[in-house]
């Protein structure tokens, strides 16, 4: 971090074959300090952990060992518990987020368009969106049953407002400058919409599907907690009220994981779709 | 000590001017036929259809009640229920785990703003963990903290913690170089350089943080007197409502959800929009 | 009013690991009260050398002294001008140009009285509460000039302070510049790309070539002012400096830089 990254560098001749290995050396010293720097405060949490288990510094029914919670997860794994509660849970938020996809583009399609369907819609929908999904679920409830419905329907709203608001600003937000490039070379409203329209409202399309998906399943997991009787949230539920923390334990890690996944699953399909933006937002 | 300026006299650029100081005082009239009411025509739709609906007994009103009646038991709510004072221990709890959680998150952010060393050893963990879906933390905190009040304070801190301190980080780490060069020109001390330079550049982002906890602390205390059920809360009373079949009570506290959620925005973008005039929000 | 003097500066990057010639033997003496310009083509290392001089970078060969005493780290005798105006958005005008008096010694009072007196200066009164979003470029680089000098240093540095400007705003301010700098007698040293601009405002004019940066040569402009550009000695003058330039530099690709670790997407 020297203050030297500031200035022009002057313009060098090509690096020869060596000192480009040296980089690269370089590099992988680099990162492997960084990897040793980053494991040392979650092995220190672990060893103290294990310690404190170990010697009785905390009780089992608050504190499961870390080996404990390590051979429940790996018996949920063989089991196959953990594979179809998980199958459960996935399986909702997909539905869930198919119906905010069709929901949101529609109406934020309509919505960045025409005026009209702005004045009509978007009042009732900022009031929706305004009252978080929580409370929405006691109604939900009440109106449709605990069922799969509600779920869905718990995470389609969750899911839809982002991809909503997100779709008709990046149609709103065209930039007019690349608009009149297109009128300056008379594309026909095919190449309009292929050349212009889409690509550059593609970013905010994408931040949409991004903020969605990490809510749907954020809400999935909520709504599993508070009324559900499988999936990977019913299974610490589970785990809680028969005092099995090491369940919840590995539970959490799971959705650790899976929240790892999607978000890994959006960085390398924003990366791809959207080489051409380098500033990341 | 003056001088001829050969540069054309200097302009400010000036924000747009709220033009409302210099239009007629609006009468009431005026300001009906000014609003634009088509953002009225779905919501009345539903309610009539509603209404009709239970009005001509299509529905079971033991499900489904009729909208008079929510009115009616919303009324009750706010003179002879228990509503104030379950707003109030929502909002206490809110603003409590609010403060503790910002603090904490700020504390964290601004640690790992300031060393590159606590980055490499702290940020890697911290990111795995925030991974965790929040809600999944409510089994264990409840088996750490009990039912109670510590509990839900802890959980809403939890989710303010997260906001403020990923913000704060990336503000302060993103402070421009170049601005600190200008405080080592003039001489600054450490406590100038950041009282100086540091904080009010990353202040906006430090508010974004603060906002977005702001939000999530309410979600939060909603979430936990729906799980830790005990003693009072918006949150208590849906959750009975829906347990007595009571859809009024239920309605009645989705709008105070949402309205206090509103209002803490509204009061963020304000306080956002002072503090930080000096940003051009017009450009 | 200070003397100061380059002996054998020079500077080296490493750039991928690789040692790099930026600044070699620089040898410069400028009198108390003198304008000296600098010019070069970009990449010559011409702002390298203001970066050295006023103190943002201690690594490099040689001295720099100033009265005779080296220098070392930065220093409120030596100002500086940046081409980038580097006001601080979320201060007003005057407490933009009050930051440089942070650490002095003046009590309230007179701080305010310096401010208004340079804000004057600059032709900027009326402007003290305007914060620099609601500024031209133009008046930000004069608000830039007045927080330069405000705390009287010795030296003022000038990194091609009009380089952003268009050529109306840049010609009015390179006469108000001429004019402070004879009102004031600081010696200032002006960095910048434009010929014209150094014939129009130095008494000596330092031409830098690249690759390693190194002085060329340096050429006395023995003109009186108000100067005309019009004035065949002048034009001259600009031409003879001209002529020192080579081809223009080999097109290159920007490098980006690598995206910061921790690009975080909030979970919740």
């Amino acid at each position: 971090m020297s203050l030297t990254e500031t200035l022009p560098v002057p313009a060098l001749a090509a690096p020869a074959a060596t000192p480009r290995l040296a980089q690269a050396l370089a590099g992988l010293r680099s990162r492997v300090w960084r990897g040793a720097l980053a494991l040392i405060l979650p092995l220190a949490v672990l060893a103290l952990w294990h310690a404190a288990t170990l010697n009785g510094w905390v009780a089992q029914q608050i504190l499961p060992a870390p080996a404990l919670v390590w051979t429940t997860l790996l018996d949920l794994w063989h089991s196959g518990e953990l594979w179809t509660n998980l199958a459960i849970s996935l399986t909702r938020v997909a539905w869930g987020f198919s119906a905010a996809l069709v929901i949101g583009l529609a109406l934020g399609v309509a919505m960045g368009l025409s005026k009209t369907a702005e004045a009509y819609l978007y009042p009732s929908f900022k009031a929706i969106s305004e009252v978080p999904v929580l409370g929405w679920i006691p109604l939900l409830i009440m109106l449709v049953g605990i069922g799969e419905a509600m779920k869905i329907l718990v995470i389609a709203k969750a899911a839809a407002v982002p991809i909503t608001i997100n779709t008709q600003q990046g149609i709103r937000n065209i930039p007019q400058p690349y608009l009149e490039v297109a009128r300056v070379y008379r594309f026909n409203p095919r190449q309009l919409w292929l050349k212009v329209i889409f690509p550059s409202t593609l970013p905010s399309l994408f931040n949409g599907f991004r903020y969605g998906l990490t809510n749907a399943w954020l809400s999935l997991v909520t709504v599993e907690l508070l009324a559900s009787s499988e999936g990977i949230g019913y299974q610490m539920v589970w785990g809680r009220q028969l005092f099995q923390l090491d369940v919840v334990m590995a539970c959490m890690l799971v959705i650790g994981l899976v929240g790892l996944a999607i978000d890994l699953f959006l960085q390398i399909t924003e990366t791809r779709l959207l080489r051409w933006r380098r500033a990341a937002f | 000590m003056t001088y001829p300026i050969p540069e054309t006299d200097p302009v400010l650029v000036r924000d747009e001017v709220p033009s409302d100081k210099h239009v007629q005082p609006p009468a009431l009239w005026r300001w009906l036929s000014q609003r634009d009411w088509r953002g009225f025509a779905l919501p009345l739709a539903v309610l009539a259809l509603w209404w009709a609906v239970t009005r001509f007994g299509l529905a079971n009103t033991q499900v489904l009640a009729p909208p008079e009646a929510v009115l009616v038991e919303g009324l009750h709510q706010i003179f002879n229920g228990g509503f104030v004072w379950d707003l109030l221990a929502s909002v206490s709890r809110d603003l409590a785990g609010f403060t503790l959680g910002g603090l904490a998150g700020f504390a964290l952010g601004t640690l790992l703003g300031t060393s590159r060393l606590a980055e490499l050893l702290v940020a890697p963990s911290f990111n795995a963990v925030k991974q965790i879906a929040l809600f999944a933390w409510i089994p264990m905190i409840s088996v750490w903290f009990g039912m109670g009040e510590p509990a839900k304070v802890v959980f809403i801190a939890l989710a303010a913690f997260y906001p403020v301190a990923i913000n704060t980080f990336e503000g302060i780490r993103s402070v421009n170089r170049d601005y600190a060069e200008v405080a080592r020109v003039y001489g600054f001390g450490r406590l100038q350089l950041w009282r100086r330079v540091i904080l009010p550049a990353a202040s906006p982002q430090i508010f974004t943080g603060l906002h977005l906890a702001l939000i999530y602390a309410w979600l939060a205390t909603i979430g936990a007197e729906y799980f830790l059920k005990s003693g009072y809360g918006v949150g208590n009373s849906m959750i009975d409502g829906r347990e007595h079949f009571n859809m009024g009570s239920v309605l009645f506290g989705l709008v105070v959800v949402g309205s206090i959620g509103a209002l803490l925005n509204q009061f963020a973008v304000r306080l956002e929009h002072r503090a930080l005039k000096w940003r051009n929000r017009a450009a | 009013m200070s003397t100061l003097s380059l002996n054998h500066v020079g500077k080296q990057y490493s750039v991928k690991g690789e040692q790099l010639d930026v600044l070699d033997d620089i040898n410069l003496h400028i009198q108390p009260g003198e304008f000296v310009a600098i010019v070069g083509s970009s990449g010559c290392g011409k702002s390298t050398l203001l970066r050295l001089v006023i103190g943002l970078d201690d690594d490099y060969r040689g001295q720099i002294r100033i009265d005779g005493e080296k220098i070392s780290g930065t220093s409120l005798d030596r100002g500086i001008v940046f081409q980038e105006h580097r006001l601080f958005p979320w201060l007003t005008v005057e407490q933009n140009v009050g930051l440089a008096l942070e650490n002095s010694p003046l009590s309230n009072d007179e701080k305010k009285r310096t401010i208004a007196g340079h804000l004057d200066l600059v032709g900027l009164k009326g402007f003290e509460t305007a914060y620099p979003y609601q500024l031209s470029g133009g008046m930000s680089q004069r608000v830039a000039i007045a927080r330069g000098l405000v705390n009287r240093p010795g030296v003022l540095l000038l990194d091609e302070p009009f380089g952003a400007l268009d050529a109306l705003t840049r010609a009015n301010l390179q006469a108000e510049l001429r004019r402070i700098w004879e009102q004031e007698g600081i010696t200032m040293i002006l960095v910048t790309h434009d010929v014209e601009e150094a014939t129009f405002l130095a008494d000596r004019i330092v031409v830098l070539q690249p690759r390693p940066g190194r002085i060329k040569r340096v050429v006395p402009v023995p003109l009186p002012h108000p100067r005309n550009r019009a004035d065949p000695a002048f034009v001259a003058i600009k031409d003879d400096v001209l002529s020192e330039f080579g081809h223009a530099p080999r097109p290159q690709l920007i490098e980006p830089l690598p995206r910061p670790f921790g690009d975080y997407v909030f979970a919740w």
